[in-house]
């Protein structure tokens, strides 16, 4: 199975998105703030990396520049989740190296196209 | 003869059309008397002469100080000065009827002589004063410069030299009198010549009056002890006689009122320059004069003068430079509160910057904190009902239609800070307007349905506009909902899309409650809610057309208001073909 990084400070919304993508068969970890979502990617090696790009300590595009420079996580297929969802938010996402951007608030369907979209073939269910 | 031209003078006060000639009327009698005056024997000639003083008088009361009660005083100066002279020329000529010899000096007709002249002098300064002239301190200046050189030069040609000669001490004193008083008149004529009068005929006659009268004291001074009564030199002041009372008497003819000057520090004009120079050059050529007629210069009045005047001369450029100091003090002071504006502006923008990027800050977080418990809500919602029962699931919706409407309230308040800010960049491409139009009719179908309205499209095929998809699906979304709100349970709504001409054309048209004009001319305002939208609680919150304009404005295209035959209104967008 998939296991997918899923990273939000806010918990309500980090429990749905893992159990919606819980409910289609992926494996999810869950990390509340950047720090911890950089330190799980690195560790574990996730096939994809839902991220929030407003968190404390460490936001979401932090780790994604963080994660495309280190040689491990240079080609792990990001999605970029905020609130923020203006053209010009997601246009600085998409140029710091996301492979897609969800606005919030974002349906079951959004999300889990999304998702499977960038996995990479062999690793489909 | 000066008596008829007199009558006539008094006459011609009284009638209306005579004050004009009145002038030129006596000073011609006046000319005709003094050509008698040298052709009459000796006792003649004497009582000839007081009229012509006493005429003078006489056209001063006239036209001077009955007429003009604006210069009253100064005429009444003139009119008793000179009644001093006549009262002096009487007592010679008394003397001379008597006695068969000018009076002796002194006598008491050189105490009326003498009297007359500060008298003569004060008219000229208060009619100066009367007329504007000012007792700044560079006028005083310039006037004792005059008085100063004026008197050096008397002092040296007039007053001095009777020292050298053999009189009793009140001869001397007298005859030392008369060319000091001039010094007065010389000041006077001077002020005259730089006055502020104008130069209307009585100024210029008056000027000429005084004129002649300082000539008459020169000449007599120069030609001392040649002189004997009937002697051309009385022409001097009779024609000054003559020409005081014509400057009264056309004083009446001019109109009022009286020329005014109106500034603080005499200006350096031409004249001006020209009497100062004089006055400063009169001591050297006054030198020059005694130094060829082989007398002994007169050293040291000359240096006194001279020191004087370079006094004068330094306390009036000192007054200029403080002028000119005090001009550039002000430019440099005018300079500074300048750079001090000019700074405080920026320093302000600087602040309307840093609030403008405050404020675009502040919104985006107030939308990002409330897009986040929306995301958890629909999510959630969205979660529950995937397995709920048919009851359940309409109170659901309920919920979910909620959370939708206020993030579309949440993107609107957002999207219109933005435009306020005159912020709104295209990310433009070619649109099919048609195509547009067909989604949002399809996804409109369901509320349409849900509020009873009978939704109908006619779409043509259309050239492609250049533009914003989202934007454009946005503004006809807008129009539709709008549409739909409006129209209550049983009419009906209409899309229509159509080229015209070098426009794609969109019209939203319902049969709805309609809008008054004075609606209409507030529609596409901010936070603009109809009066009827109100009355019937129909949501909103006035930003729809608000929007809807500004995304029309930034396409460069049109939207329009109008009434549907039903009564209803209609909306027309048209859209640059691109």
């Amino acid at each position: 199975m998939p296991l997918v990084l899923c990273a939000d400070d806010d918990e309500d919304i980090l429990a749905l998105v893992a159990l919606r993508l819980e409910r289609v068969g992926y494996r999810v970890a869950r990390a509340t703030n950047g720090d911890d979502a950089l330190a799980l990617a690195r560790e574990l090696k996730p096939d994809v990396a839902v991220v929030d790009v407003m968190m404390p300590r460490r936001s979401g595009l932090d780790v994604l520049r963080e994660l495309r420079a280190g040689a491990d996580t240079r080609e792990l297929p990001v999605v970029l989740l905020s609130a923020r969802a203006q053209d010009a938010d997601v246009e600085r996402g998409l140029a710091a190296g996301a492979n897609a951007y969800l606005a919030k608030p974002f349906t079951a369907r959004e999300l889990i196209a999304t998702v499977e979209g960038l996995l990479p073939a062999q690793s489909l269910r | 003869m000066t008596t008829v031209s007199l009558g006539g003078a008094f006459a011609a006060g009284r009638r209306a059309a005579l004050p004009a000639r009145a002038s030129a009327l006596y000073m011609a009698a006046g000319a005709v008397a003094i050509g008698v005056y040298f052709l009459v024997p000796a006792a003649a000639q004497d009582v000839l002469y007081g009229v012509i003083g006493v005429s003078a008088v006489a056209a001063i009361y006239v036209g001077g100080i009955r007429g003009a009660t604006e210069e009253r005083r100064a005429w009444e100066c003139f009119a008793v000065g000179l009644i001093c002279e006549v009262a002096g020329d009487t007592i010679s000529s008394v003397y001379e009827l008597s006695q068969g010899h000018d009076p002796p000096v002194p006598s008491i007709a050189d105490a009326f002589y003498l009297s007359g002249y500060p008298l003569l002098a004060l008219g000229v300064f208060l009619l100066l004063r009367g007329r504007g002239g000012t007792t700044t301190l560079p006028s005083i200046i310039d006037a004792l410069t005059i008085c100063i050189s004026s008197a050096t030069v008397q002092w040296i040609f007039f007053v001095e030299p009777y020292f050298h000669v053999q009189l009793g001490n009140g001869q001397r004193a007298v005859s030392m009198a008369y060319p000091s008083l001039d010094v007065l008149l010389f000041a006077a004529l001077a002020q005259l010549l730089l006055g502020v009068g104008g130069r209307r005929p009585s100024y210029r006659l008056l000027i000429a009056s005084v004129a002649l009268w300082v000539a008459g004291d020169e000449i007599y001074a120069l030609t001392a002890g040649h002189y004997a009564a009937g002697s051309w030199v009385d022409s001097f002041w009779l024609a000054s006689y003559v020409a005081w009372g014509g400057a009264a008497l056309a004083l009446m003819a001019e109109p009022r009122p009286l020329p005014v000057e109106r500034r603080t520090v005499p200006r350096l004009t031409r004249a001006r320059v020209v009497v100062l120079s004089v006055a400063l050059l009169a001591i050297p050529a006054a030198l020059l004069v005694e130094q060829a007629r082989g007398r002994q210069p007169h050293t040291i009045a000359a240096a006194i003068g001279a020191t004087l005047l370079a006094v004068m001369i330094m306390l009036r450029m000192g007054g200029l430079v403080r002028v000119v100091e005090r001009a550039r003090l002000d430019e440099r002071s005018a300079r500074h509160d300048a750079e001090l504006a000019g700074r405080q502006i920026e320093a302000q923008n600087a602040e309307l910057r840093e609030l403008d990027r405050l404020k675009d800050e502040f919104l985006s977080s107030v939308s990002h904190e409330l897009r986040t418990p929306l995301t958890s809500i629909a999510g959630y919602v969205e979660l529950l009902l995937e397995g709920a029962k048919e009851e359940e699931r309409s109170h659901l919706e309920v919920v979910e239609r909620n959370a939708s409407r206020l993030l579309g309230l949440v993107s609107d308040l957002l999207f219109a800070a933005r435009l306020q800010s005159g912020r709104l960049a295209l990310d433009a491409g070619a649109v099919d307007l048609r195509e547009l139009a067909a989604q949002a009719v399809e996804s409109a179908r369901p509320p349409a349905d849900t509020a009873g309205v009978a939704l109908t499209a006619h779409l043509r095929d259309v050239p492609a506009v250049r533009g914003e998809s989202d934007r454009l699906a946005q503004l006809i979304d807008n129009l539709i909902s709008n549409a739909i709100k409006f129209t209550g349970h049983g009419g009906s709504v209409d899309v229509s899309v159509a080229a015209a001409g070098d426009v794609v054309r969109v019209e939203v048209a319902d049969t709805g409650i309609g809008l008054s004009d004075d609606d209409r001319a507030h529609l596409f305002e901010r936070f603009f809610r109809a009066p009827g939208a109100l009355d019937r609680q129909i949501p909103g919150t006035g930003l729809g057309l608000y929007i809807s304009k500004a995304i029309v404005d930034a396409h460069e295209g049109r939207i329009s208001v109008g009434s549907t035959p039903s009564g209803g209104t209609s909306f027309v967008v048209e859209l640059p073909v691109a």
